[in-house]
């Protein structure tokens, strides 16, 4: 638990986590990870947050703004890689509160959780970057690999990063699911982590190139099955940093502002209360700072020899 | 491109005559008034003179005309309009000039061709650069789809920034307002680049940040920032490369450290480059200049990119930075291949002459050496193919191999290991043929060798001293070698994934194919000769169909037609060896010895989970991706799968337990009769349903693992189903039928037998119920046909020989041990029937012995 704090602490200030302490923390991470659920139960009170994209000054400022690990039990809906440039530290810090408040934050596999994405969207460039070789890389995307694959609140709200299957109708069937596997290029597992909700009769054709896109049709449909009022997903960049749909069946939360430091766009996290209220909790990006309350400017600065 | 100043005056000259026609707007009418030629002319004082410009003379006295004589006579003058002030001459579509002049006539010329406007055209352009500078010229089409018009100026005055010495907040205001507008016309844009090339713009720039920096002048300063990054928006890469040359880096940084976004910060990129940034190691003196300068420019562009500018340019910027960055980082290969430089780096490691280096760091100087061959083979990434494979040639020659062979057997420290094995991959990963040549030269060079590699831990290991082996192999034992006795997780899985490379029959030869249409094939094609050639050791027939480098067209597309048969031969060869040579070293851990039986758990002990979990992974691997009859042997006869089983029990990590029950699942997705048998009759599923009784009321992911093994057997029974019985059928009996002949089927029974107390308890979950419930259908039905079912079993013998004939190549070499393999399958497949007709009387618990008689006696 020292190690943890110790790390938690190096990490808030940007600092470098050795090779060996990664390893360390990933294996931790993965033992506590297998005994979860494909769709883990969570309970309420819960704060949703969407993609963090390795923003780490706004996860920062996110737990502070809505009350703290300490206080408040969490669920991220997954995509805390890539884009940003604490890719690293923003996931390494979420697997630190996970290992250290296990029941108070539920991690959500997006699909920038796997090798094939994070080698080109940025994770993996990160890590030659700062460790001059891929290991980190794959440690981290072993871990990748446990991350449940959704959450469900008071058998009430359905979490997912992307969002529904046409081959999956009844969140029991995500059960069966072997998960421990780079995400495949589709089936129940892709689609879960890869689609997108739009105003469409009927199961559409992905512009993504995976997943599918659905509509209200499929929505009510699952709702009413799975006996669930909620769908809450992530994975859309909104400018307002949510965005309900369907009646109020579908919502999709954001929460890294200024979306690659240039969006301009506000971030939400989504407060699900005892009652099943909803409450939106809207931030803006902030000046970043270090350790020491000094600001800085998030780049993206080698920390490697050249030869060349 | 020339200067402003000084244009190509020989060709400023009074024009041809052209064929036009000349209208005068008058009461908003075009009025034709004559048909004439035209002339651009230029006079000193008399308006009438024709003489060429003496270029002794003040421009100043100069005027010129546009002067159209009638055509009929010449002496007619139907127009004279002297280009001054500042009018406007807009060239309409190809051959019309339109105009205002200075006394408010609306003029028109329309060129009887375009090549006649074309000409009084660039008569203006001149007369705007070196007589009258206000005028301008500017071409206006209509925009596409016939909506509205597109005006691209021609020519025109460019208003520049002051370029004083003495500069000061207006100057600097103006600039930047003058350099944002210069943006909307590309040629406003180009006269701006040119001017600050041409004037060192920058370095005014850069002088002047200095003053304003030490009198703290803030306005001043994020007004220079803006400049620059204004420039930077102009998205030149003259530009780009000016501002990171060395006179004009550190001023530039220094600018950007002052940004109008983040007021209230400064970031501090000088010292950053002046101590803190990665510094530029030379192992051996870099003597080229320009290679030199190269690489600080692309070093210097990148740290533009990801950290001075890394949140303001757009993907339009970033995408030049990127061209640029590439195309230097081309430069650098290139280079590099022909320079010393990296020769004299690869010689640090070619042992044979160790006492003539005489480096007191010669293993730092080694160590950094693999560092810089790492970034080398990082950076030749992102070239083309071709550059790509050309480079790793380079090295290749220049002795590569000398560098992995010091890595992996007199380097210890597994940092260094791992960029050696990294490297390794982006090379076999690119072509693997590369590497294996690499191993085939190297060889011959180690056979010399008369001394040991230093360092080597033991005389087992020395190269010299697995002669029989193929180089091929030794690279593979090497890799073999570390993956067992290094305990670094990073290193385990990069070599895991360069033996998954090197392993993959596709990976072979697929770099081959697709490389014939291009231009990369010739050397690929003599890459792939020279393995064949007579000169190697081998005992290849075929090498006379085989070429040198000067293989014309025609010979070789014969070649290549050998070359297929060639290549199947050796890829068969190579997995051949694989199995024969190294399979059993690399395995090893999971392979029984047979005298130790007794000693089995004492004997696991040494290897650690995670190794083991490598180990299972590439059995699944080999398993699914190799040539079926090949792999399959070795598995079933070093009886691995026996191994992995135990794994599965209490008592190893469960990251492990779980990869080993997916081993399992990949294997009996394969659909295999042998593996099938196998497993049943060795009872292998036993530990699985161990595993789920410790887990059957979890919700983790252990059940789902085990949970997709039930709908893996479920759904393949029913699919296999579907073809073979009518729907109909299926659905007027119990919603479902079997078939007896599947292997699913048949597994499916056996599970359900054996365990059925367990799966009745889990009848929740889906698959499990239809497992159930299919083997209920099929015992019914066998209890209706129970005489025919026993031939549908002894069928399945017949079909055995059938299948040996469907795979590729079977050997000659191995047919014998093939042979007594099919009686002994035949043998346990009676086995099977018998022990299958024990189950469907349900009593299969009891009936199985719970170790079966010694399957092989070899």
């Amino acid at each position: 638990m020292m190690q943890i704090d110790r790390t938690i602490t190096l990490l808030k200030q940007g600092k470098h986590i050795t090779e060996e302490a990664v390893y360390s923390l990933c294996l931790k991470s993965q033992e506590l990870l297998m005994t979860e659920a494909n769709v883990t139960h969570v309970d309420t009170p819960v704060t949703i947050c969407g993609d963090i994209h390795g923003q780490l000054h706004d996860l920062l400022t996110l737990f502070d703004k809505s009350g703290g690990v300490e206080k408040t039990r969490y669920i991220f809906l997954g995509d805390f890689v890539d884009r940003g440039f604490y890719s690293l530290e923003s996931f390494l810090l979420l697997i630190c509160y996970k290992l250290k408040y296990p029941d108070r934050i539920t991690l959500i596999r997006g699909n920038h959780e796997t090798r094939q994405i994070t080698k080109v969207y940025g994770f993996y460039d990160e890590i030659m970057r700062k460790y001059g070789n891929s290991n980190v890389w794959r440690y981290c995307c072993e871990v990748f690999d446990y991350l449940s694959l959704g959450a469900i609140i008071n058998n009430n709200i359905f979490c997912v990063h992307g969002g529904l299957s046409p081959d999956v109708s009844t969140i029991d069937e995500i059960r069966a699911i072997d998960r421990k596997q780079e995400v495949p290029h589709e089936g129940a597992m892709c689609d879960l982590l890869w689609s997108d909700p739009d105003d469409v009769e009927k199961w559409s054709l992905s512009p993504r190139g995976a997943g599918f896109v659905f509509g209200q049709n499929e929505v009510n449909q699952f709702l009413h099955t799975n006996n669930v009022e909620l769908i809450a997903r992530a994975h859309q960049l909104v400018m307002e940093g949510y965005k309900e749909m369907f009646d109020g069946g579908l919502v999709t939360v954001w929460s890294a502002p200024n979306y690659c430091y240039r969006c301009g766009n506000v971030a939400a996290v989504l407060r699900i209360e005892d009652d099943l209220q909803r409450n939106y909790t809207i931030f803006d990006a902030v000046q970043p700072q270090d350790g020491v309350g000094n600001a800085i400017i998030p780049t993206k600065k080698s920390q490697m020899d050249y030869f060349l | 491109m020339t200067t402003l100043q000084k244009d190509d005056e020989s060709t400023f000259s009074n024009t041809e005559p052209k064929r036009v026609k000349v209208y005068i707007l008058e009461n908003n009418e075009w009025k034709d008034t004559g048909t004439g030629f035209c002339t651009g002319e230029v006079s000193t004082f008399s308006p009438s003179s024709s003489t060429s410009i003496d270029s002794n003379e003040d421009v100043q006295e100069k005027s010129a005309f546009l002067m159209v004589s009638n055509e009929e006579f010449p002496t007619n003058i139907l127009l004279k309009s002297k280009l001054e002030g500042n009018i406007e001459y807009q060239r309409q579509e190809e051959t019309l000039i339109v105009w205002k002049d200075l006394e408010g006539h609306d003029i028109a010329l329309s060129f009887e061709e375009s090549l006649g406007c074309d000409r009084l055209c660039d008569f203006i352009v001149q007369v705007q650069k070196h007589i009258a500078k206000n005028i301008s010229l500017v071409a206006v089409r209509s925009g596409d789809e016939g909506v509205g018009s597109i005006h691209e100026i021609i020519t025109a005055p460019v208003s520049l920034p002051n370029i004083d010495d003495k500069q000061d907040t207006e100057k600097l205001y103006e600039a930047l307002k003058i350099l944002n507008e210069n943006t909307a016309y590309q040629f406003l844009k180009n006269e701006t680049v040119e001017f600050v090339l041409q004037n060192d713009y920058i370095k005014i720039l850069i002088d002047y940040f200095s003053v304003a920096e030490d009198n703290r002048a803030l306005k001043d300063l994020f007004l220079l920032s803006n400049i620059i990054k204004t420039l930077i928006l102009y998205n030149q890469r003259d530009i780009l490369e000016n501002m990171v040359d060395d006179d004009h880096i550190m001023g530039v940084v220094g600018i950007l450290e002052y940004d109008t976004e983040f007021p209230n910060v400064k970031s501090n990129h000088r010292e950053y480059l002046k101590t803190g940034a990665p510094t530029f190691k030379e192992i051996l003196p870099l003597e080229n200049k320009d290679l030199k300068l190269i690489v600080k420019k692309c070093f210097r562009l990148q740290f533009l990119k990801d950290v001075v500018l890394v949140r303001f340019l757009d993907d339009h910027n970033f995408n030049l930075f990127m061209d640029i960055i590439l195309d230097l980082q081309t430069c650098i290969i290139d280079f590099l291949e022909v320079d010393p430089f990296l020769d004299n780096i690869l010689k640090l490691y070619d042992l044979t002459k160790e006492e003539e280096k005489g480096f007191p760091d010669l293993e730092e100087k080694r160590n950094d050496g693999i560092k810089l061959l790492h970034q080398c083979v990082q950076m030749s990434k992102n070239l083309e193919e071709r550059d790509k494979t050309k480079f790793y040639k380079a090295l290749v020659r220049m002795g590569l191999f000398n560098v992995l062979s010091y890595a992996f057997y007199v380097v210890t420290d597994p940092n260094i290991r791992i960029l050696a094995t990294e490297t390794i991959i982006t090379i076999i990963e690119h072509d693997i043929l590369l590497i294996r040549n690499a191993a085939s030269k190297n060889s011959k060079l180690d056979s010399r060798r008369k001394s040991p590699i230093p360092g080597s831990q033991n005389s087992e290991d020395r190269l010299e001293n697995l002669t029989p082996m193929s180089d091929e192999m030794k690279l593979l034992k090497i890799l073999s070698k570390i993956l067992l006795t290094d305990k670094n997780p990073g290193l385990r899985e990069q070599i895991v994934q360069a033996l998954n490379t090197l392993l993959h029959p596709e990976g072979c030869f697929n770099s081959l194919d697709g490389d014939f249409d291009g231009m990369g094939s010739g050397s690929m094609l003599n890459d792939f000769n020279y393995r064949l050639n007579p000169e190697r050791d081998n005992d290849f027939t075929s090498s006379t169909s085989v070429n040198n480098e000067y293989t014309s067209e025609k010979e070789m597309n014969t070649s290549l037609e050998s070359l297929d048969n060639d290549q199947e031969f050796q890829l068969q060869e190579y997995f051949n060896d694989f199995y024969k040579l190294i399979a059993p070293i690399l395995f090893s851990p999971m392979i029984e010895k047979k005298n130790t039986t007794n000693k089995i758990n004492e004997e696991k002990e040494q290897y650690d989970d995670f190794l083991l979990i490598q180990l299972v992974k590439l059995i699944s691997f080999i398993g699914t991706e190799h040539t079926r009859i090949t792999s399959r042997k070795f598995i079933l006869e070093s009886d691995i799968l026996k191994q992995v089983c135990r794994l599965i029990k209490p008592g190893h990590i469960l990251q492990l337990r779980l990869t080993a029950v997916r081993c399992i699942k990949n294997i009996i997705s394969l659909d295999d009769k042998y593996y099938h048998r196998y497993l049943m009759t060795n009872n292998l599923y036993d530990n699985i349903f161990e595993l789920l009784e410790e887990n059957k009321q979890q919700d983790n992911l252990t059940n789902s693992c085990i949970q997709d093994f039930f709908k893996i057997i479920s759904s393949k029974c029913i699919a296999s189903n579907m073809d073979k019985n009518s729907i109909e059928e299926l659905r007027q009996q119990t919603g479902i039928t079997i078939s007896k002949k599947n292997n699913f089927s048949v597994l499916n029974k056996y599970l359900v037998n054996r365990f059925r107390d367990k799966l009745s308890e889990l009848l929740d979950i889906p698959s499990v119920g239809v497992m159930i419930s299919l083997c209920e259908a099929d015992k019914n039905e066998t209890e209706k046909k129970s005489k025919t079912s026993n031939d549908h079993m002894l069928s399945k013998v017949d079909t055995i020989k059938e299948e040996d004939e469907d795979v590729p190549m079977s050997l000659s070499q191995t047919s014998s041990v093939e042979h007594s393999k099919k009686s002994e399958i035949r043998k346990r497949v009676h086995e099977d029937i018998d022990q299958l007709d024990v189950a469907s009387t349900n009593k299969i618990e009891t009936s199985i012995p719970n170790g079966l008689p010694p399957k092989r006696q070899n």
